[in-house]
């Protein structure tokens, strides 16, 4: 609760800082506003569920973790993203503002227990990414990936809000409570599949938001044309959002329905898993593996929707933070690497960019070779664990085929993400010694510090939530 | 009276939506699209919703719609070869009319299983025929005053957005 209110504040004054001639005092300003709202957002802690204004949020221990994660991922990508003083175009006032309010859209998400809660969240978060999308405004690609995108999520927006409304018809309510108490009385015999049809239009509208198949076509564009500072944003904050979301949604509401809607999740989560690991062999450039390498985590983290249950709640929560702090730190490296050679005025993101990157720059190669092992799921890195907590959800359920097509997936993904190792290792580059900012330096390294403790010791958090 | 008026103007919003469907002009379209939403609104006022049927007029009438027009006037292509007539035409090869047949009777057998076998329910006692905004307001600011404030805050994200991405500050282009 607090953090929502103090991040709406904080914006407004990140926007009255940028009138300042000098844009020096932003960063450390938004920085220490995020820790401020990350100490507020503990301060609940253990207080058990509260509901504020009317039941329209829900504060729990599972609220304050997402919340936490979120927070932890905007406070590094707010680090290393220096300022935007590298660029004289850039407007920092305007991308910190923006920046924190669509983060009260992601809190608001994780928290909503009223359906209007959730849909103004999601539009919060998304037009805030629409412009920062679009925000290289010289740039032909980042101009059409942010109309791609808006095009797209107006779309999806509309078939999120038919499904709200079908499920209003049906259940007479926009609350989390009513609907859960509408849809487990349900007689067999006389469903209401305008309930139905509700919950599929709520969920297609939802699955475009975290990019799970066949509703990622926008992905690999999008993510490519952004400024890879607001990439990396999208790909951590969006997607862990957008699967709490999920996971209130369904743990929620729907558990009496469960029967309906498992199959569909998890025919979904095998597509998506097919065609990011799939899509993510034949890239060339880093910044699109990532791309389809996001596609192909949403999918993992369906698996553990399919699952439902309590293991499979502490799994998703202990994923997306793995799967955050590696994509910080890949997004990390890559920016700077990026920047070394140009190809016609714009960084070089294509593999070859990494080549001979271990000589000069070995914190750089290490920080990066950890990030591919623990998204390609290695043992002793955060990732493994994640997999194997989501894997083992999905076991408890009996849901076994499910397991063996994700296992089988993710050794296709260490063929892709190897390869920038081997690029940064045994391939002969003309890479000088880059320089890397200290701070910067010291987020890279905390980031590759925590995965490799949430690999060595995965349970310090159990039993904590 | 009330079921000849809902049925006038159910028929109206029906014609004119089927009307932008196959009209090829861009501007016969909007005009039809005016005719829809009055038809629409009409029917919110008939069904008790007299705060919905304004501020449907007051939005998509005066709002939208302004802004298409200006839209389609604004992108205009002047055709020098061929007359007037073939102003503001909309070109769109349909191919795949099969497969898109079937999808459109699909979806459409689809939402009318649902909504024949929908039982609707009433959310508190049915409302006495005044007018609803009182209600409206008093529960803005009350049991919903969160979203309505937070509302407040995507606003002005749309505001920030709509001015940076609009904003020329290099003087040199």
């Amino acid at each position: 609760m607090y953090p929502i209110v103090l991040l709406s504040f904080f914006g407004i004054v990140t926007l009255f800082l940028g009138f300042s001639k000098s844009k020096n005092i932003l960063l450390p300003a938004t920085l220490l506003f995020l820790i401020i709202a990350l100490a507020g957002n503990f301060l609940e802690w253990n207080k058990g569920p509260l509901l504020y204004f009317y039941d329209m949020l829900r504060v729990d221990n599972v609220t304050l973790a997402f919340n936490g994660i979120i927070l932890l991922s905007a406070f590094m990508i707010f680090a290393i993203s220096g300022g935007f003083q590298d660029n004289p175009d850039s407007e920092p006032a305007e991308y910190f503002g923006l920046m924190l309010f669509s983060l009260v859209g992601a809190l608001m998400m994780v928290g909503f227990q009223h359906l209007i809660m959730l849909f103004i969240g999601v539009e919060i978060l998304s037009v805030a990414m629409y412009v920062l999308t679009g925000s290289n405004k010289r740039n032909l690609r980042s101009n059409e990936a942010a109309l791609k995108y808006f095009l797209m999520g107006a779309f999806a927006t509309g078939f999120m809000l038919f499904g709200i409304t079908l499920l209003y018809g049906a259940t007479g309510s926009f609350k989390l409570e009513q609907i859960q108490g509408f849809a487990s009385n349900m007689q067999v015999g006389s469903e209401s599949y305008i309930l139905y049809a509700g919950l599929l239009l709520l969920l297609i509208g939802m699955l475009f938001k975290v990019s799970a198949a066949p509703f990622h076509f926008w992905t690999p564009d999008v993510y490519e044309g952004a400024p890879t500072i607001f990439t990396t944003f999208m790909s951590t904050v969006v997607k862990t959002a957008g699967f709490a979301a999920l996971f209130r949604l369904l743990s929620g509401s729907f558990t009496g329905v469960y029967g309906f809607w498992w199959i569909v999740i998890a025919a979904i989560a095998v597509l998506t898993l097919l065609v990011g690991n799939i899509g993510a062999t034949s890239q060339n450039s880093f910044k699109r593996m990532l791309a389809y390498s996001g596609i192909s985590h949403a999918g993992y983290l369906l698996i553990a929707l399919t699952a439902l249950s309590k293991p499979s709640q502490n799994a998703i929560i202990f994923y997306s933070l793995a799967y955050s702090l590696s994509t910080i730190c890949a997004f990390g490296v890559l920016m700077l690497v990026s920047k070394e050679k140009t190809i016609g005025g714009q960084p070089n993101e294509y593999y070859d960019a990494f080549n001979g990157l271990a000589k000069q720059n070995p914190l750089l190669a290490f920080v990066l070779t950890v990030s591919m092992l623990s998204l390609a799921g290695i043992p002793l890195t955060a990732g493994f664990w994640g997999k194997f907590f989501i894997f083992t959800s999905a076991a408890e359920r009996g849901i076994i085929w499910i397991t063996v097509i994700a296992v089988l997936m993710s050794t296709v993904g260490i063929y892709y993400y190897f390869r920038v190792i081997i690029s940064s290792y045994l391939k002969e580059g003309d890479l000088v010694k880059i320089r890397v900012a200290p701070f910067y330096k010291v987020i890279l390294v905390l980031a590759t510090f925590l995965t490799i403790l949430f690999g060595l010791a995965p349970g310090i958090f159990e039993g904590l939530i | 009276m009330e079921v000849a008026a809902f049925y006038g103007f159910s028929a109206l919003a029906i014609l004119a939506a089927l009307f932008i469907l196959f009209s090829k002009n861009l501007i016969y379209g909007a005009f039809a699209l005016l005719l829809a939403f009055l038809g629409i609104a009409a029917l919110f006022v008939l069904a008790g919703a007299d705060f919905l049927g304004v501020a449907q007029i007051m939005i998509y009438v005066g709002g939208i719609l302004v802004l298409l027009m200006f839209g389609i006037m604004l992108t205009q292509r002047a055709i020098q070869q061929e007359g007037p007539s073939r102003h503001n035409r909309v070109e769109v090869p349909i191919t795949r009319k099969v497969w898109g047949f079937v999808i459109g009777i699909g979806i459409v057998g689809v939402l009318a299983k649902i909504i024949f076998s929908a039982n609707f329910r009433m959310s508190g006692d049915a409302v006495s025929r005044k007018s609803t905004i009182k209600t409206i307001g008093v529960e803005l600011m009350t049991s919903h005053l969160l979203p309505f404030e937070i509302a407040a805050i995507l606003l002005l994200v749309a505001l920030i957005g709509a001015a940076y991405l609009a904003l020329n500050r290099n003087p040199a282009q």
